[in-house]
């Protein structure tokens, strides 16, 4: 057999995915599409009311209906010994006090904080019956005032959500020197400032979230999509189950989406395992789409104040970001990062801007608690900079593509230590921002703009020139298998969720060990097979992975050589490992291959003791740095004055992920990430009313990108290897949000520029925008 | 509860439901067909379409009852045997899915569009793709393999 790499699937070559033949053919296994023997099906009971006093739950008429066979409340899960519901989080408040962090029962018992907080889980034969049964649930309530937003939940009259949180303040965060900012905005030339909302989101994965749970003879097992098994079983483990971690498996299939949202532990989950102890079976739990506007986790809803201090040459001097980020109802679920340490890593962007401060306060409020959304802050850092820069060359009479390049950061100062305390490793951000002006032909913008106005449109140009700080990647594992007949079995802690792991995966270890790519297969999603993993989120996969692969693939070879040189009857020192092949050093028809030493290992040769008697390893791998992906989006916008319907004409961006390993996968990375960007940017809008009803509950009243909507994306790229990972990669799986919000923004506000419109908020939709057009020009 | 006969797939299927069986569940659940999902409860995201005597349909807005007698075809039914139909070849080939979860009733869409329009311009695809939502692709590669599906050899 030949056993050998094909340089078609190396490193960089746009290789198809391995899974997809099974998903085209519609099978894939998503958590619902899993079916447990005996398993009965649990439907949840949620508050109609934002917020209330629970005065009883009268449970005895759905207990009584056909098919029951349990219906449990708050005080049962409490009873039965499990721990609430977990918040990881610590960060201090700018007093230095600890954040608050009240606790939360799964099933609410006290009182309920939101419209769709849980409160009883009915569980009967059928989906149907349960369904029927959970509306016969009774929920008497003491309604309390609801408050919807930070503004309003700050307010002197407030009512309380949380006891312990004064104020409804969750955390109350702040970077920076005050002092010495003030003193720079107090010395600026010009100062420019806007008030920038990121507005709030519905996920929506196109799969809803889904749970299964089993309890058998003091082993518990979850099926749950979600980012990371290991994490998501450790935390159930020690927080909820107060379980032994090897008692307690969490099991992952395909994952239809998540984009952060299905990184927490809900509160779902720790019901249908309650669930299954209680009655001996397996019980199963899918979301309705209905449901999963009202109970998933919301991302983003920060409003800011940002302001940027130049001098009279329009260097920047500071920037400064005060505001609030709209947490929700409850801690753990909800995530302060995006609203504040986020912020920070991520407003430098590519300026050499030498000061910063941020005070943002996260507070509760009666809605769905708001959790990570792709990026999780870092759009948002460079939405608020780069609409700053927009509106400061506007105002100093800076050509805006000239201001920018005055400001860059430039490429003979890497490693540039940034004044949030990062230290970039790479990157060319003017050459980037020059490339992406010749592939959006920026030059020829005016001659599309008179074609635009001939019909009637305006038309607007805008640039999102970005910087991302990925996560840095948590302590991440791959194990190596060889099994009987060459195939080979990679493991990693890493989930994937749509992004493709299996075939970039795939192709380092084949480039590394010389061996087929076909032969090689991606386990992930047991916890069971785990020793450590961080999960996919912040963009990290490909280089915490990444690394963790490079590092296994290279004890493979410390094993392979002591092996091979037993039986090339050589000494160790000898033996070069190159293109695949084990070799006696300047004897190179003394060799072997990766095949040829599992034929021999399988053959039975008996190894001596002190030899590895496998090439098998399993690897843990320390955490690599923060990767810093950029880039430059240019979006052109025509708006119709008539109407105000904005529309993206043209897009084209120019990215530096470093070394892409499969262009083709990290161009749908992009594309993906600028289509939620163009959603957040012209349509999204979770809207609650004043009482904390849901006015956005489906698909109907919540706008999401469909075909039409979207323009064509151009992709090009300007590859700076990553120095600080061992594949050179740079995270890509959140930059086409930081790059879409602002350049689509600033394209619409250049347009609508011609009637003085100097700012507008997102979502841009035709509504607000022919609204803005006509207070400027009611004559039109 | 009733009886309901059809043909699915090919094979001619009967059995007994309860009356508020919508076809989608009917084929996850009693024909253990779960290749068509279900991402939505007000027939807005497409994830559930299968083909009704030959036409698009969203299943999850159709009682089982309701495709008595007829003919029903999903995702699993689309593939000849290992050979991929060309609309799944081309999603595989351009990379018209992430998740793969939208990618059923995407691929059933975009055969019943191809089955009404010949050689559809892009325009055409991205509104006939108007039923159907993707939160992962930013629909570029989607309405570039229903392109490449549109102008291969078709048997
Ligand atoms: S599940 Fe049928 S349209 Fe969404
Ligand atoms: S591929 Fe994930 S929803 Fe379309």
């Amino acid at each position: 057999m030949t056993y050998a790499a094909n340089p078609k699937f190396a490193v960089g070559q746009p290789v198809s995915r391995t899974e997809d033949p099974k998903l085209v053919r519609g099978a894939g296994r998503f958590t619902d599409d899993i079916n447990l023997p005996t398993q009965l099906y649990a439907v949840f009971a949620r508050s109609p009311h934002a917020h209330g006093v629970i005065r009883g739950i009268d449970i005895a008429a759905a207990r009584a209906m056909p098919g029951v066979l349990g219906v449990f409340i708050g005080t049962d899960i409490e009873a039965g010994g499990f721990g609430r519901m977990p918040c990881g989080l610590t960060a201090p408040n700018r007093d230095g006090s600890a954040m608050v962090k009240p606790s939360r029962v799964a099933l609410a018992v006290d009182k309920v904080r939101f419209v769709g907080d849980p409160v009883a889980v009915v569980v009967a034969e059928t989906a149907a019956q349960a369904r029927d049964a959970a509306e016969a649930v009774v929920l008497d309530l003491d309604p309390l005032q609801a408050v919807t937003t930070a503004e309003s939940a700050m307010a002197a009259n407030a009512p309380r959500i949380h006891d312990e949180a004064i104020g409804n303040v969750f955390l109350d965060y702040h970077y920076g020197d005050t002092a010495k900012v003030a003193a720079a905005f107090a010395q600026a030339a010009h100062v420019t400032q806007l008030d920038l909302c990121s507005n709030r989101i519905a996920v929506s994965p196109m799969e809803p979230r889904c749970a299964a749970g089993q309890y058998d003879d003091g082993q518990w097992t979850l099926h749950v999509g979600c980012q990371g098994p290991f994490a998501t079983r450790n935390t159930l483990a020690r927080e909820i189950l107060k379980a032994a971690p090897d008692k307690v498996r969490v099991i992952t299939g395909n994952v239809g989406g998540s984009f952060g949202m299905k990184a927490p532990l809900y509160p779902e989950y720790v019901a249908v395992l309650f669930a299954a102890r209680a009655l001996g079976r397996p019980v199963k739990w899918a979301n309705d789409r209905s449901e999963s506007f009202l109970s998933d986790g919301h991302g983003r809803d920060h409003q800011m104040h940002a302001e940027l201090a130049l001098d009279r040459d329009g260097n920047f001097l500071a920037v400064r970001i005060t505001g609030t980020g709209n947490l929700g109802a409850y801690p753990g679920q909800a995530t302060v990062i995006p609203a504040s340490a986020n912020v920070v890593k991520n407003i430098i962007g590519v300026y050499r801007t030498p000061l910063l401060e941020v005070s943002t306060k996260c507070v509760f409020t009666n809605t769905a608690p708001v959790g990570a959304y792709r990026g999780a802050g870092r759009p948002e850092a460079n939405y608020y900079m780069e609409r700053l820069v927009d509106q400061a060359a506007r105002e100093m009479g800076i050509d805006r593509v000239e201001l920018r390049r005055r400001n860059h950061i430039p490429a003979d100062l890497m490693p540039y230590g940034t004044p949030s305390g990062q230290t970039y490793d790479s990157g060319e951000f003017t050459a980037v921002l020059d490339k992406a002006l010749l592939f959006a032909d920026w030059n020829g913008f005016e001659d599309r703009k008179r074609e635009s106005e001939r019909r009637g449109l305006l038309r607007g140009r805008g640039i999102g020139q970005y910087l991302e700080v990925t996560a840095p990647p948590a302590s991440e594992m791959c194990s190596i298998r060889f099994e009987t007949g060459g195939n080979i079995t990679l493991t990693t802690g890493t989930l994937d969720q749509g992004q493709g792991h299996a075939t970039p995966f795939a192709q380092v270890a084949a480039q590394r060990l010389g061996v087929p790519f076909e032969r090689i297969a991606l386990r992930q999603g047991d916890s069971d097979d785990l020793k450590a993993g961080g999960g996919t989120g912040g963009s990290k996969s490909m280089v915490s992975a990444g690394k963790a692969i490079v590092e296994a693939c290279d004890k493979v070879v410390a094993q392979g050589r002591q092996i091979a040189a037993f039986v090339l009857n050589a000494s160790e020192g000898e033996i070069t490992f190159n293109d695949g092949r084990f070799a006696v050093e300047g004897q190179a028809d003394r060799n072997l291959g990766i095949g040829d030493l599992l034929e021999v290992i399988g053959g039975g040769l008996p190894l001596p003791a002190h030899l590895p008697q496998s090439l098998d390893v399993e690897h843990i791998a320390q955490t690599p740095p923060s990767t810093f992906p950029n880039g430059c989006h240019i979006a052109e916008v025509e708006i119709d004055p008539a109407t105000g319907v904005v529309r993206v004409d043209r897009y084209s961006m120019v990215n530096d992920f470093g070394v892409m390993i499969n262009p083709l996968l990290v161009e749908g990375q992009a594309q993906g990430g600028v289509v939620q960007g163009l959603g957040q940017a012209l349509m999204e809008l979770v809207i609650y009313d004043e009482s904390g009803q849901l006015l956005t509950g489906s698909y109907t009243d919540y706008a999401m990108p469909r075909a039409e909507d979207m323009p064509e994306l151009r992709f090009a790229s300007h590859p700076v290897p990553a120095t600080t990972n061992p594949l050179g990669a740079k995270g890509c799986g959140e930059a086409g949000c930081a790059g879409a919000l602002p350049s689509i923004m600033n394209a619409a506000v250049d347009a609508l520029s011609k009637y003085g419109i100097m700012h507008m908020d997102m979502p841009a939709t035709a509504p607000r925008v022919w609204q803005a057009i006509r207070e400027k020009a009611p004559a039109l | 509860m009733p009886n309901v006969s059809l043909t699915v797939n090919g094979k001619a299927v009967s059995r007994d439901v309860d009356t508020r069986t919508l076809l989608v569940q009917f084929l996850r659940e009693n024909l253990g067909l779960t290749g068509t999902h279900i991402g939505c409860d007000t027939t807005q995201c497409g994830a559930c379409t299968v083909h009704v005597d030959g036409k698009a349909l969203k299943s999850c807005t159709v009682l089982a009852l309701q495709v008595e007698g007829k003919t029903v075809r999903t995702i699993e039914g689309l593939a000849d045997g290992e050979k991929l139909h060309p609309m799944q070849e081309a999603f595989r080939e351009h990379h018209g899915l992430q998740c793969g979860f939208c990618t059923p009733g995407m691929i059933m869409s975009a055969v019943d569009l191809l089955n009404r329009h010949k050689s559809p311009s892009e325009e055409t695809i991205r509104h006939e793709l108007e039923g159907n939502l993707c939160r992962c692709t930013g629909y570029a590669n989607i309405v570039k393999a229903v392109q490449a599906a549109a102008s291969a050899p078709r048997g």
